[in-house]
């Protein structure tokens, strides 16, 4: 390459235009013969991945004889080794289907030259939320659709399903082998599903957008039918017509014997390990497992549980008689020669008892997850995996034995795809993820605990993060800050999931919560000296611990350290440092939370003792250490009365509550955490205020108190602690009741350092005030990029009615409020009779956009502002007219709700 | 349909010169008067198309204060490009530059490209850098020179697709003499484009490393 470089530049210097185009062409046709060789080498590659693939897509009911043929020695190994899942599968490629930043016609455009089913994760800046762009077959008309995906604060979902996902790639993976709510499974692109390694994947997953124009993304060979999914029933000709009637998909019932012929075909299992223990109990007096596999092999009827579940509907039968034998039949395809194996293996030692011994479940669970953490980092023969096999057909079944929660198996029968799965071969490693796929329906518990399931199953260190799981919490053990506390409360848990929870010790990592992995990782990263984050972060530490004179004062220290951690989220949140990118596994509304959390545990958490050393230097320096010290004293030996207080004070015992807390919060790194302890406190001394006189006190009773009390508990240390708080809290959370404490605790210390006898002490100094002013302006106003921290609280919404003409409203609203709760509130502001009638629009460039029902009317707003070129817009509640439906997406997007 | 890229760009430059300024105008296309300077750093982003991709710059605005100049390294340290300012009515700034220069030299990534902007464009009437001593420089040590306003956004978009051109350059020298070649052709007929200007800069600064 350097010589070429070389040669085009002496013939630039002859100045030549012509020889310069000449090399540029002989470049590009070596070039080109690049192309071709790695198309040469793919086409290789496809070749031999091609065993594989059909024997993955020995579902479509197609060249199955070749296969046997082909592959008559195949024991299963060769296959298990060198298989990836969906899962993994997804995450290595993310670059090419995960593209936030496309638009509609970019995504149109890629979208339509490729085969139904394949589909790419973007964000309509319509909606102003990820979309699920599916290429469609011609039978429907468009030839895509966009299946927006609803974020709720927790947890990923499609809209109008009730099955909820950790992140994005739970989700997509979920689709590409039952539809739900879609019209077919998703499917990858055919260079992907075949690839058989990590490096091949990666390599594909280097070329990102360019993926779909390259020629790496080629068609098989001979491709199996185009529309697999609605045409892939050829076992069963009748359900073609139930599963299309005019182009709509209908929804089909799915019977738990169904779902166990998908088993059979190792195409997905439900399996919640949560349920592990629940399962086992239900089974333990049910038949032993031999019994529970071979009919199921064998016919239709299903001799294993005794009948909780309805009988299969007739079609069932029909269905899956003649494809069960077939399975068998094949009994050299890697599949079933696998079950079998497994089989043989394990099922002596536990036939006895179908279940394990706790201690060995245990240990297999373990190994399930590390397993599938391994199946990622390096295909991995299938010997590890065999304490798994043996008990895993037996979860299978069970999930779907109707044991434990018979809600679960029944949602996941009525909402997805027609059992045989023929549709989905891509999946094989379900059987090696089953923990990372654990998917439930309507249970709510389930559903909540979806949530927790291992994130990044792909992290190979499971030990090592129960270690960090309790350093997470903050040096010492805390209760949980109150928003935590929340979410906790809404775990609706049986108690013997919960029991359960604690026995699983081993797995217990991967039971944290996403917002913990990705807070785990980052700091992770922060440490890693060869990402450009790593080194920001390592430098900036050791910068501020090596150059102390660097800040003139305490406030400078701190607003450094609050700018550059402001600065370094905004880095993460916009670069492509973190990958996969932090929107496919935190839903929108909680990344900065998640991002500011990460900031305080990889900068404030090896920066504290240091942080607090300056802090004290500057104090003692400036003097106003000694200052509190001498007064302190001084406030001490006054009576309440003295200092304003007409409340009743907290006796003895209270104050040495107090000073616990304090004493605890001195240990916290992080200002939120602290702050929560502060208002702990102040609720305490509210409730004393209280509770001793039965009146309720107000604001003006209480900076009395709180100095009165904080002179009690005599720690110096406090100050600096307000000051870290003060500085170092994130912005958005100067607004609530952590700015208004803060400031009270500012005010107390204030007064107690200004104390002179003769001074009556109930007001702040000017200088205080002072400070307290520029402290609120310079930690408010200091961001320049508009966000919707900063139109957060209020909307303006005009009203458009025949009889009224224009009228105009501010509303106050939340930040994350959305349409269908701004109607609402329009409904009743402006009197109107009819809401089912009206809708909030958008009006802007001259154009009205109805706003679907969960559009967030106030990051709209945010965009627009943000926008280089400042537009007019307006939000306009005014009737609908004439249409049938609730909703519409505005400018063709097209109706989902009514679909 | 087009492939994203990240450039991370820094800023350096003396202070009160006028770099976020720069910055501001070319994020936001804002101009602020009473701006405060900077602590530390900040960050921000913009994305534009350049050739057949889409370049989406990753700006750290440096601090300019003296006393924040040993934060500068973590912030050139992983970039791809640096915009060094100075303003043309003090020169003062523009010994700055050239200690900044003299700084990526020795400590900075070996590749990285450099742009020299000559901010304040719009008081030529008190300048005390002469637009040619800059270009001298420029040419001496191989970067971009261009002289901007961020308060009248004159060369501001041109300061930033100039560096995306030299990125480019610097990553695939046959395409961009192709389409150097083209715009050569094309300048004949049409010769006032600002790009084909940029380009013909990058073409003779390929000319002279030869």
């Amino acid at each position: 390459m350097s010589s070429r470089t070389m040669g085009t530049r002496v013939l630039d210097k002859r100045g030549s235009f012509f020889k310069l185009i000449d090399t540029i062409a002989s470049e590009i046709g070596e070039l080109k013969q690049e192309m071709v060789q790695t198309d040469v080498s793919l086409e290789n590659g496809l070749e031999s991945a091609e065993p594989y693939s059909m024997v993955r897509h020995k579902g479509d009911g197609y060249s199955e004889e070749k296969d046997t043929k082909a592959y008559p020695r195949d024991s299963g190994y060769d296959s298990l080794s060198n298989r990836l899942s969906i899962l993994d599968q997804l995450l290595h490629t993310h670059p090419i289907w995960l593209q936030l930043s496309l638009s509609e016609e970019g995504a149109a455009q890629i979208l339509q030259s490729q085969p139904p089913g394949i589909f790419l994760v973007r964000k309509s800046t319509k909606m102003q939320k990820k979309v699920l762009s599916l290429r469609l077959p011609c039978e429907f008309g468009a030839p895509l659709k966009d299946f927006p995906i609803r974020e709720s604060t927790y947890t990923f979902s499609l809209e109008g399903s009730g099955i909820s996902f950790a992140d994005l790639f739970r989700l997509i993976a979920f689709y590409c082998i039952s539809r739900d709510v879609l019209p077919f499974t998703l499917k990858l692109p055919y260079a992907i599903s075949t690839a058989k390694t990590e490096a091949q994947l990666e390599e594909l997953a280097q070329l990102g957008i360019n993926f779909w124009s390259s020629p790496a993304d080629s068609q098989p060979p001979n491709p199996p039918p185009p529309h697999r999914p609605l045409s892939s029933d050829g076992a069963c000709p009748g359900s073609h017509q139930l599963c299309l009637i005019n182009g709509v998909h209908s929804i089909k019932t799915r019977t738990p014997s169904e779902l166990e012929c998908s088993q059979s075909n190792g195409a997905l299992c439900f399996i919640n390990p949560l349920f592990l223990k629940v399962h086992s109990q239900d089974l333990s007096g049910s038949l032993p497992r031999p019994n529970t596999r071979i009919p199921s092999v064998n016919g239709t009827e299903r001799p294993r549980s005794p009948p909780p579940r309805p009988p299969p509907p007739f079609i069932n039968s029909l269905r899956t008689s003649p494809q069960l034998p077939r399975t068998q039949t094949q009994a050299s395809m890697p599949e079933t020669a696998n079950h079998n194996k497994q089989e043989a293996g394990a099922v002596p030692g536990a036939k006895p008892t179908p279940i394990p011994p706790p201690r060995l479940k245990k240990q297999a669970s373990f190994l399930e997850a590390e397993g599938g953490a391994k199946t990622l980092t390096g295909s991995r023969p299938g010997s590890g995996c065999w304490p798994i096999p043996s008990l895993e057909p037996e979860l299978s079944t069970a999930g779907s034995a109707g044991g434990a929660p018979p809600s679960e198996a029944q949602g996941s029968c009525t909402k997805s795809q027609p059992p045989c799965s023929e549709s989905q071969p891509p999946w094989n490693g379900g059987r090696q993820r089953l923990s990372d796929m654990s998917i439930s329906t309507s249970s709510s518990d389930s559903l909540e605990f979806d949530r927790s399931m291992p994130l990044f199953g792909y992290e190979v260190d499971t030990n090592s993060s129960l270690e960090d799981y309790e350093g997470e919490s903050d040096q010492e053990t805390m209760p949980p800050p109150i928003k935590s506390k929340k979410r906790s409360s809404s775990f609706v848990l049986p108690k013997i999931v919960k029991s359960q929870l604690r026995k699983m010790s081993g797995v217990f990592s991967s039971f944290m919560t996403p917002e913990k992995r990705m807070v785990r990782r980052i700091a992770e990263l922060s440490r890693d000296k060869c990402t450009y984050f790593g080194c920001l972060v390592q430098d900036y530490v050791s910068f501020l611990q090596e150059n102390k004179e660097c800040h003139v004062s305490s406030t400078d220290l701190l607003q450094t350290i609050r700018q550059f951690m402001t600065q370094v989220k905004n880095y993460l949140a916009q670069s492509s440092e973190l990958d996969p990118p932090i929107e496919s596994l935190i839903p929108e509304d909680q990344i900065d939370v998640v991002l500011e959390k990460a900031m305080h545990k990889c900068i404030l958490k090896p920066l504290k003792g240091h942080v607090e050393t300056m802090l004290k230097d500057f104090h003692v320096a400036d003097g106003s250490w000694k200052q509190l010290k001498d007064n302190l004293q001084l406030v001490r030996q006054r009576n309440p009365q003295e200092l304003g207080v007409f409340a009743p004070t907290p006796d003895f015992v209270d104050v040495e509550k107090i000073k616990v807390k304090f004493m605890t919060m001195q240990k916290m790194y992080s200002p939120e955490k602290k702050v929560m302890l502060l208002l702990r406190v102040c609720k305490l001394i509210y409730t004393v205020m209280g509770n001793n006189s039965g009146r309720m006190y107000g604001a003006d009773d209480f900076l009395p108190v709180l100095t009165y009390v904080i002179a009690q508990c005599d720690m110096l240390e406090l100050d600096t602690e307000i000051e870290y708080m003060m500085e170092l809290l994130d912005p958005s959370l100067l607004h609530g009741e952590g700015g208004y404490y803060l400031t009270s605790a500012y005010g107390a210390l204030s007064l107690i350092k200004n104390f002179q006898e003769e001074q009556a002490a109930r007001l702040l100094s000017s200088e205080t005030r002072d400070t307290l002013r520029q402290w609120h302006k310079r930690r408010t106003t200091n961001r320049t990029i508009p966000s919707v921290d900063d139109f957060q609280n209020y909307l303006r919404v005009a009203f458009q009615d025949v009889s009224s003409g224009c009228t105009g409203k501010t509303l106050l609203v939340r930040p994350y409020i959305t349409t269908e709760d701004v109607c609402q509130l329009c409904a009743e502001k402006f009197k109107v009779r009819d809401p089912e009638e009206f809708s909030l629009f958008l009006f802007v460039d001259e154009t009205w956009q109805q706003l679907a029902e969960d559009t967030y009317p106030q990051k709209i707003k945010a965009e627009l502002h943000s926008r280089p070129q400042p537009h007019i817009f307006h939000f306009v509640y005014k009737r609908v007219k004439n249409h049938p439906y609730g909703v519409i997406f505005h400018n063709g997007e097209e109706d989902l709700t009514t679909a | 349909m087009m492939a994203i890229r990240e450039l991370k760009v820094c800023l350096l430059g003396d202070t009160g010169v006028g770099k976020s300024s720069i910055v501001c105008r070319f994020v936001q296309d804002h101009f602020d008067h009473n701006i405060s300077p900077t602590i530390g750093a900040s960050f921000m982003t913009k994305t534009v198309p350049c050739g057949n991709e889409l370049h989406k710059f990753l700006i750290w605005d440096t601090a300019g204060q003296e006393r924040f100049h040993s934060l500068a390294p973590m912030y050139y340290r992983g970039s791809a490009a640096a915009v060094i300012v100075y303003d043309i009515t003090k020169q003062d700034s523009f010994h700055t530059l050239k200690k900044w220069v003299k700084e990526l030299k020795e400590h900075g990534p070996e590749n990285i490209v450099m742009a020299i902007a000559g901010n304040k464009c719009d008081l030529s009437d008190i300048r005390e850098v002469p637009l040619k001593d800059a270009k001298e420089y420029a040419e001496f040590i191989g970067a971009i020179v261009v002289e901007t306003s961020a308060k009248n956004a004159i060369n501001i978009e041109e300061l930033f697709q100039g560096i995306s051109y030299k990125g480019l350059l610097a990553r695939r020298p046959q395409l961009v003499a192709l389409s150097l070649t083209m715009l050569c052709c094309c300048s004949l007929t049409n010769p006032s484009e600002v790009e084909s200007r940029f380009l013909l800069h990058h073409l003779f600064s390929v000319c002279k490393i030869c």
